[in-house]
């Protein structure tokens, strides 16, 4: 990761920098991402920084690289995949929309078992429209099979129909 | 190529950042690109550069802002003419500041 020190000052090898360059080092999650990804995006802006977690398994990986477009008044579609406030922790979630009712989305996990969260339209902080790994961009199922992938996970049969699934057809994905 | 610093002008965030105090650190994310990218394009400030960075309010002349800082720290003024522009030329360069016209 590059990660260089401007020093603004003199060539001081002992002077520390005023301003620094820190993308990819600094470790920003919960209400303060959630704060700083609204700022950019109420910009109309698109934000992109690196994702955690396993529960969009196998489509989105941890430590994938995602980028997340502004909703600007559009309504998610099934199967489309959202960055959403998370109704428990504050943070930030990101997961695929398996129902809509009114202004409220049904949202799950790719890879859980569990239940679906009901978030409202104000909750839903914008489209994950690329999903970079090791620097490529990669499929994670917005095409036409988006529908399938969520009915699939509303019915809960995704976690289990995915990992054999995926082995099959992952190499006419690749991108 | 360096930025044109006037002591007489005023200078002012750009609106193609976004800046927010995250524990107690100034995170800058510049949009200039079309995009705000946690990855490749976030930069902090550190105590003596938020000290610059918080006077840069469009009212404040630059000449203005080292003549506070000199009276707050302890240190040559000199040094922290230096400083400023230092920073204001690197945070000009990247149109994170603006010029107050």
């Amino acid at each position: 990761m590059e990660s260089i020190e401007i020093n603004t000052l003199r060539n001081v090898e002992d002077k520390p920098a005023l301003f620094s360059k820190k993308g990819g080092e600094l470790q920003i999650s919960g209400p303060s991402l959630v704060e700083l990804l609204r700022a950019v995006l109420d910009k109309g802006v698109p934000f992109r920084f690196r994702a955690k977690g396993f529960s969009m398994n196998p489509f989105i990986k941890d430590g994938d690289v995602i980028t997340i477009f502004p909703l600007q008044g559009s309504r998610p579609r099934l199967g489309d995949v959202v960055a959403f406030t998370h109704p428990s922790t504050g943070g930030i979630a990101v997961h695929r929309v398996v129902g809509k009712k009114g202004s409220y989305f049904s949202i799950r996990g790719d890879n859980l078992p569990g239940g679906n969260e009901t978030v409202s339209y104000k909750n839903l902080l914008g489209f994950v429209r690329n999903l970079e790994r090791n620097g490529k961009n990669v499929f994670f199922g917005l095409g036409p099979e988006r529908r399938l992938i969520a009915l699939s996970s509303r019915s809960s049969i995704l976690p289990y129909l995915l990992s054999p699934i995926w082995r099959l057809i992952r190499p006419f994905f690749k991108r | 190529m360096t930025a044109t610093i006037n002591h007489y002008a005023s200078y002012v965030p750009s609106e193609e950042i976004v800046a927010r105090e995250i524990e107690g650190e100034l995170i800058i994310v510049p949009l200039v690109s079309g995009i705000g990218d946690m990855e490749d394009e976030l930069f902090t400030l550190n105590e003596t550069g938020r000290a610059i960075w918080d006077r840069l309010d469009g009212q404040r002349r630059l000449k203005d802002v080292v003549d506070e800082l000199v009276q707050e720290f302890d240190a040559d003024e000199g040094e922290i003419e230096e400083d400023v522009i230092g920073l204001l030329e690197e945070l000009l360069k990247r149109k994170m500041v603006v010029e107050v016209k």
